[in-house]
This record gives structure tokens, sequence and C-alpha cells, in this order.
């Protein structure tokens, strides 16, 4: 599909690259280390603040430092990525800690009494009963990707937000609207799939509100 | 790059003028005061008067959940293409982009308030107003401030971006450096926009902490003055920590 | 005096939340209202205040329909104290304490002043700077009762105040109650799902049943004797017959003699029967057995306390708890000083029983109409 002469279809599976895949490798990043913050107080004294301030950085500033600090060159779309993971993690890192604080202890004594070690306590107990808390996180992470995705735009990296920028400097309001309506459909299609995923990974959930 | 970097910030010219650091840092603090008020005038009373009744709860929920996926470069870029240049588009829309987590945290903050502390302020006496005020807003305390700091963050950040729509501020190092391709310029922005933002939210946790009514502030208080007094309350009970296999 | 005269309250959505009610707390007196969940007795106690308007009958204050009053006012003149207490977490104890004489329009000077006074009376001075979440559960339900009592109101409404706390700390302050009304006869409506709490403490006793319909209306003892049908007794209790004994007063109780020894000479000698020690003060310190060892004496009975919220004093349930209890099967009696008065036969104490369940199946059948 064309429009205002730019192929949408790859500006659309650019954002969408740019926004999941950070999201997920973030996720993938913030298990262990929120687990970590889970079971060493030092570690969780290191990692919530530090977390908590790399979350307050504006992500313009983010995109800029990227390329010094990991020597990318700076009009890669992979600082943005890298932003985005960075974020995901500050945010999930935190989630999954306090998510796995919350299994109530009752529950772990019992699969320990049963006889679960400790990696299968992790993923036969713990992370299960923490899979609403992480898809709510999940779910905030992957929302506001889709939005800061398009703040690349201004470094040159091309994704939805490319319309915005360049329907500014062409004062062509349809293409930025369409720019903004864009990004919002994709961050609430990919909501709702996280959503669903994580629903049906916790059927016992509903089962609980049925009855 | 860091040497250039230092170079930078070492330039004499960029500590003075109008286009110097101390007035862009300036700039972007006045920015983000002037949205954060208007935002907060607008969003708290309505939060709480939504809180207080429990009526339309769910569709400010719903609203500032959507809200958020508003990408903000294309809300700023939108609201100037509309409006025109100058001051008022850009704070307009980070107007916009501050009312949902206000709105939220003092929403949230009044409806989440002890359902038993308001039945007995109601079953003392209390009239409407006075629940209101006397019991429900000291409890949403931390959650609108929790929403504030969530806000002026925000603020912050597209203020950064709002110097591509003409606005100065920060983010002017930024668009201008990159649009010449000055990348120390570009990074001393970045290094100053990062550390403004981690300052104001270290100095909003403070004011935080020194503003909530009850046992936290005396538990600062305490921290301050003396050793901690003895906890009152039964200890906790034992966390999973000590149950490891 | 709380009058409710056919009070009838039917909810937005249709469900009816009472029927028909009518029924008085007399002035003074601790009124229960007891019943299953859903039988509406907080649903009766809120429309005193009007935290619950009714849609048909009318309550009386002390003769005056509470519909005229402005509700703000009239609940500034009701004590009001809730399960888990609804303390403001916000301010300290005394300032929480203080709230009511505020509003009632005492400066804030004055109003510490009154909430330092009813905190001294519920004991609870040393925590008036505390936070709420400072308190344990029992202490944060004290403060919940001081608050209702600094308005100085003649009427208290206490809605399962007690319900969120340990069986122990319960029934402490339900002794704390006791104790406070003995001082103050203050007109308390208090609500409860607990029978116990009911026969303990209420001088009449309303039992509910689901949709607001009153099932009986009789002081405790006449409760656990004559239940008047078969929901009453159902939910009185199987064990009714043991926990009425709490409300026979053994004046009739016969003490026997039982050999006694000072305890200062407790070891000379191996008694032939089961021996109390007693203490310089002429106390009982233990039982001496026949095998020559101390036993302990179980719980005594109490003949002549005073202290009406001591379980059991001067009780058929206080004689025969020490008769059941003692090693010797024969149970230690002391008065209030707890000086050594004689023993009690578990079998008089039955023998008693039996004379009363007499007398009273003769008084109690043409009293079936009360309802």
């Amino acid at each position: 599909m064309r429009a205002f002469g730019y192929d949408i279809d790859q500006l659309v599976i650019a954002h969408v690259l740019l926004a999941v895949v950070p999201v997920l490798v973030g996720l993938l990043v913030a298990l262990p280390l929120g687990w970590w913050a889970h079971r060493s107080r030092p570690a969780r004294r290191v990692l919530v603040p530090l977390s908590g301030a790399l979350y307050t950085v504006p992500s313009l500033a983010l995109i800029v430092f990227i390329p010094v600090v990991l020597g990318t060159p700076i009009l890669s779309p992979v600082n943005v990525g890298i932003t985005l993971t960075v974020y995901t993690v500050a945010l999930l890192v935190r989630s999954v800690a306090e998510a796995l604080d919350a299994v109530p202890d009752t529950i772990t004594t019992a699969a320990i009494a049963v006889g679960y070690r400790s990696a299968g306590l992790l993923f036969g107990v713990q992370l299960p009963l923490a899979v609403p808390v992480l898809t709510a996180g999940l779910r905030v992470a992957s929302v506001s990707a889709f939005s800061l995705v398009t703040v690349g735009a201004l470094v040159g990296i091309p994704s939805l937000g490319t319309l915005m920028t360049d329907g500014f400097q062409q004062d062509y309001t349809a293409m930025v609207v369409t720019g903004i309506v864009g990004s919002v459909v994709l961050a609430f299609l990919f909501d709702a799939l996280w959503l669903a995923l994580g629903r049906s990974l916790t059927p016992w959930t509903r089962a609980r509100t049925g009855v | 790059m860091l040497g250039r970097l230092g170079d930078w910030f070492s330039d004499p010219t960029r500590w003075s003028g109008s286009a110097g650091i101390p007035a862009r840092v300036l700039e972007h603090l006045g920015y983000t005061a002037l949205a954060v008020a208007i935002a907060a005038v607008i969003a708290l009373p309505l939060g709480a008067l939504i809180g207080h009744t429990r009526r339309g709860g769910l569709a400010v929920v719903g609203v500032a959940n959507g809200l958020r996926a508003l990408p903000e470069l294309g809300v700023l870029v939108l609201f100037v293409l509309l409006l025109g240049l100058g001051l008022l588009p850009p704070t307009l829309a980070l107007v916009l982009l501050a009312i949902p987590p206000l709105l939220a945290g003092a929403y949230s903050g009044v409806a989440g308030a002890d359902p038993g502390a308001v039945d007995a302020a109601r079953g003392i006496g209390m009239r409407e107003h006075q629940v209101l005020l006397q019991v429900e807003v000291p409890a949403a305390v931390p959650l609108v401030l929790g929403g504030l700091r969530f806000a002026t963050l925000q603020v912050i950040a597209t203020a950064t971006i709002a110097a591509y729509v003409g606005l100065g501020g920060l983010g002017r190092f930024i668009i201008d450096g990159f649009s010449v391709r000055d990348f120390p310029q570009m990074l001393g922005g970045a290094v100053i926009v990062a550390v403004l933002s981690i300052v104001v939210e270290f100095v909003l946790q403070g004011l935080g902490r020194l503003v909530t009514p009850g046992p936290d502030r005396l538990r600062l208080r305490r921290h301050a003055d003396g050793p901690p007094a003895p906890p009152v309350s039964p200890s906790p009970a034992p966390s999973s920590r000590e149950v490891r296999p | 005096m709380i009058e409710f005269r056919d009070v009838g309250k039917r909810f937005a959505d249709g469900t009816v939340g009472l029927e028909s009610l009518t029924l008085t707390a007399r002035a003074g007196e601790i009124t229960v209202l007891v019943g299953p969940s859903g039988c509406g007795k907080t649903t009766s106690l809120r429309t005193v205040n009007r935290m619950v308007e009714i849609t048909s009958g009318s309550v009386h204050l002390d003769g005056r329909d509470v519909a005229a009053a402005d509700p703000a006012e009239l609940r500034r003149g009701i004590g009001y104290v809730i399960q888990q207490a609804g303390l403001f977490p916000h301010r300290r104890v005394i300032d929480n304490v203080a709230t009511v004489p505020v509003l009632q329009g005492l400066s804030r000077r004055e109003a510490r002043a009154r909430a330092a006074e009813v905190l001294e009376r519920v004991g609870l001075e040393a925590f008036a700077q505390r936070w709420p979440a400072q308190l344990s559960g029992g202490q944060q339900q004290r403060v919940g009762v001081a608050r209702a009592l600094a308005g100085d109101a003649p009427v208290l409404l206490m809605d399962e105040p007690f319900s969120a706390v340990d069986p122990v700390v319960r029934v402490e302050l339900q002794d704390e109650l006791l104790r406070l009304q003995a001082d103050l006869g203050k007109t308390i409506l208090f609500v409860t799902h607990d029978i116990d709490e009911a026969i303990r403490l209420g001088d009449r006793v309303a039992v509910m049943r689901v949709g607001g319909r009153l099932a009986q209306f009789a002081p405790p003892d006449e409760l656990l004797a004559a239940p008047v049908d078969d929901f009453v007794a159902g939910f009185v209790g199987r064990d009714r017959g043991y926990r009425r004994l709490g409300f026979v007063p053994a004046t009739a109780l016969r003490l026997v003699d039982l050999p006694t020894r000072a305890d200062a000479n407790g070891s000379s000698g191996v008694p032939e029967e089961w021996t109390v020690l007693l203490d310089g003060a002429e106390r009982p310190a233990a039982w001496l057995g026949p095998d020559g060892a101390r036993h302990d004496l179980g719980s005594l009975y109490v003949t002549d306390d005073h202290d009406a919220a001591s379980d059991g004093a001067g009780t058929l349930r206080g004689a025969l708890d020490a008769a059941l209890s003692s090693p010797a099967g024969r149970g230690v009696a002391v008065d209030g000083q707890g000086r050594y008065r004689g023993g009690v036969e578990a079998d008089d104490v039955l023998a008693l029983l039996d004379r009363g369940r007499e007398t009273e199946r003769s008084v109690a059948r043409p009293g079936d109409t009360r309802r």
C-alpha cells in the first residue's frame, strides 16, 4: 500500500518490528534480573533504583546516548530498539520481582514440601502464578513502545513517525493524522494480543471469576 | 567523542545568553511547570470528584489507557499544524499528555480510600465535602503524587521532542545538533536533559515524602532526628526467603 | 430509646432488606441484633443514623422521627463504631478521637482535651500520639469506641465492632465494653453474627432471620431457655443448655466443706483424701492429692464477685466449670478477694439445674406468644 508517496506497508512493518522485538527481548532480560532482585536484597537495592533512573531518562536523550555507549551508527534503527529494550527492562524488573514476591508463602512452602527444587519451583509454580502481573507490565511497556518508536523519526529512523515528521515539513495534516491513527491502532492490536496470550496462559484465573 | 563532549561543555559561550545551557534549562523547566500546572488544575478536581461519586470511573481508566497509546510526536505536530507556531500549541499538547496520569492518580486515590474510614466519616456526621476533603483527599495523596511525578517526567521528555516543532528548551541542542550533524552538541543536550529528569524525579520523591500525611512522614522524621522508634505493630510474617529449598 | 416502627427497606434493585421491623431498644441498655448474614441486622442499625434511608415506617430516637433531622447533625449526636474501626489513617489517634467534638463545633484544643479524657477512660492515653497503622487490631477497635464516645452521645450504634479481631482479644473488648457500659449507661444498638457475643453483651437480644424479619426478641437467658421456634433454637445452638448456666444464679447452691491445710505445712504427711492447701491469706494455692503430690486447682468458682464481666461469677456455669476442671472431682469456691469459701460438687449443680428446668417449663410455655 502506498500513500503520500510512501510505502506504508514498509513503515508499518518497521514500526511493528521496532516496537515488538525490543519488548520481547526486554521481557527475556527482565525475567532473570527480576528473579535476582526477588532473591537477593542487595541486588534489589541496586536494580530497582537503577531501573527507575533509566526509566526517567527521556527517550530522545537515550536514543542519542546509545551510539556513544555501544558504538552503533547514529542513524541505525538499533538505537531505537535498544532504547525501547532498556525501557522495557526498567519497567519489568520491578514487576517481575514484585510478582514473584506476591506468590503466597503457603504455595511456595507447599511446593517445596512436595519436593520441587529451585528451578522447578520457579518455572512450575512461581512464574505461572506471576503471569497476570507480568502481562500487565508487558502491556504497559508495549503500548508506550508503539508510541515511542515514532520519536526515532526525529533522528531519521523510519517508522510511522516518519509520516509525522515529513507531514510536518510538508504542512500535510492528513499525513500526520494517518501516522497517529496507525500507531494507535497497532498499539491496541498488540495490546489485545498480549491480553489474549496472558489469559490463555492462566485458565485458572477465569475459572475463579466464573463461579 | 567524550573528549569532544568535554570541549562542548567547557566552551564558555554555552553557559550564557538566551541559547546557553542555563537559559535552556530554565526554559525547559518553565514549559514543564506551566503544562503540569494547567493539567493539574483541570485533572485533579475532576478526578477527585469522579472518585468521590464513584461514577464514570471506568471511563476515566479507559480514557487514560487510551491516551497513553497516543504518540507524543504526532500529537505535538498535529497541534502545531492545526493551531500554528508559538508557545500555545505545544503547551496544549503537553497539557493533554499530562492529564491522564493526573486524572487516574486523583481518581484511583480518592476511590481507593479505606471504605471503612469513609463510612465512619459519614457515620460520625461529616458532610460530603468534609468526607472528600478530610478523609478521601488525604488518602489520595500518595497516588496523586505518583501521578504528578509520572506526568512531570512525561512532560519533560515530550518537551524535549517539542523542540522539533519550534519550542525552546533542552531539546534544541539535540534537534539543532542533529540538523547540522553536530554530535557533541546532541550528546551534551541529551546529558543535560537526562540529568534534569533524574534530579526532578529525586526532588519530587523527596517532596512527596514530606507532604504525605501519616506514618510515612513520621518514619522519615524519626530517621532524620534520631534513632527509629521500636516497632509497635506485630512483626511481619516470615517471608518466603526463609523457606527456600 | 430507639424505636423501629414497621420499618421497611426495599433497595433500588428491588431486593427487600427489611420487611417490617418493629422493635424498641430501651434507654441505657445494650440491645443486640443477631442473625445470619443477609438478615438485615446491619441495614436496621444503619437506618437509625440514616446511613440507610428507609422506604416505609419510621425510626424514632428518644421520641423524635430521625427522618425530620438533618442527617449530618443527627449523626453527630450518635456514636458510631464499625468493623475494623474505620480510623482515619492520616490522623493520629488523638485527632481521630477529637474528630467528632470538632464537628460538633468545639475548638481543636477543647476537642483534644475531650479526646484525651476519653482515651484515658479506655486506657489508651499512652497511644494518643500514635498513627492508627501502629496499633494492633484490638487497639484500633478500642480507638474506634473512644471516637464514638468522644461526642458524648447518649446513643451508640455498633456494627460488628469486634468481628475482625481474634477470639481472645474479642473477649477482652467485650469485657471492656461491659465495664464502660456499667459506668456510662448508654443506649447501645449492637449488631453481630456471633450468638455468643450477643448473649454475652445483650440486655436484650433480637434474633433476625433473612429478609429482615424478627424471629425472637428476649433477654439472653430466656432466648436460651425457650427459643420460640426451630430457627432460633438452631441459631442459638446445641450447647445452649450449658451456655444458659451462665445466666442462672447459683444462690441456692450448697457449699461443702473440704479438708484444708496451711500450705506452709503442706509436706507434712500424705493426706488420705484430696486436701486444699491455703496460703497465709486463706487463698487456695493447690490441691494436695492422696498421692502426696501438688495438683493444679483447676478453675475456681467465684461466689460473689461484683464484677459482672468476670465469666461465670456466681452462676451455675462457674460452679460447674470449677467442679469439672478440678482433679479432686470437687471444685474450690472462693470469694471476690480470692479467699477460700468451700467446695462445690457437680451433682449439686446438676440437681439445681433439674429443679430450675421444671419451674421454667411451667412458666415459659404460656409466654410463647412473645415475638
